[in-house]
């Protein structure tokens, strides 16, 4: 029969089963809640306000262009 | 209490709620694994029974914490009203848990009930994560 490894090694590596463990739950459940993170949310803000500050600019452009033209 | 648990999770009660029980399952069953090590029902080349308790008690205890802190949050936040189910069966969890560490420290015969009681906490954790965090993921 292969001979164990020392009590330290077989602790440490239990013990590490264990971390990994909980790395995997957070990773899985982490995936399920998908971008929340606050520096992310605040990313997605700014785009958004970007983007309506951009629809506003070319619906202004029209009405000017429009103003010109008659 | 409502506000310090907003204030501490930064709005995401729920969340850290889901995160902390699903670590707590996995644990809960590493635990079980650990316990047929410990007490010689499983036999693995690289692990020994010495070791295997070592560990189980150290994650025991994580999960002790860990639990704690998960219904501190669920009974300050939500209370006990509207909890239904997983209210009830989460009391009963307690409840075993609770049991299972007076077992431990009281030690002697009485420690022959802890294998039992072990696997009746691991179907416990089982239930109140599929009535709380297995419904908010889509799993329950």
């Amino acid at each position: 029969m292969a001979r164990r490894p020392p009590q330290g090694v077989q602790m440490l590596g239990s013990l590490l089963a264990a971390i990994a463990i909980v790395a995997a739950a957070i990773a899985i459940v982490t995936a399920h809640f998908g971008p929340t993170s606050s520096a992310e949310l605040d990313a997605r803000q700014e785009r958004l306000e970007q983007r309506e500050e951009n629809i506003e600019e070319l619906q202004e452009l029209e009405e000017e262009r429009r103003e010109r033209d008659r | 209490m409502e506000d310090l648990i907003e204030e501490l999770t930064r709005g995401n009660v729920t969340e850290v709620k889901v995160l902390l029980a699903s670590i707590v399952l996995g644990l809960a069953v590493y635990q079980v694994l650990l316990a047929a090590v410990t007490y010689g029902w499983l036999r693995l080349p690289f692990l020994e029974s010495g070791a295997a308790g070592w560990t189980h008690r150290a994650s025991g205890d994580t999960i002790l914490v860990l639990t704690v802190v998960v219904a501190i949050m669920c009974i300050g936040y939500s209370g006990f009203e509207d909890g239904g189910a997983h209210a009830v069966v989460a009391t009963i969890l307690l409840g075993v848990f609770a049991t299972k560490v007076l077992v431990v420290r009281l030690g002697g015969r009485i420690s022959r009930v802890l294998p039992l009681l072990g696997v009746s906490l691991l179907i416990l954790f089982g239930i109140t994560w599929l009535t709380s965090a297995g419904d908010f993921l889509g799993v329950g």
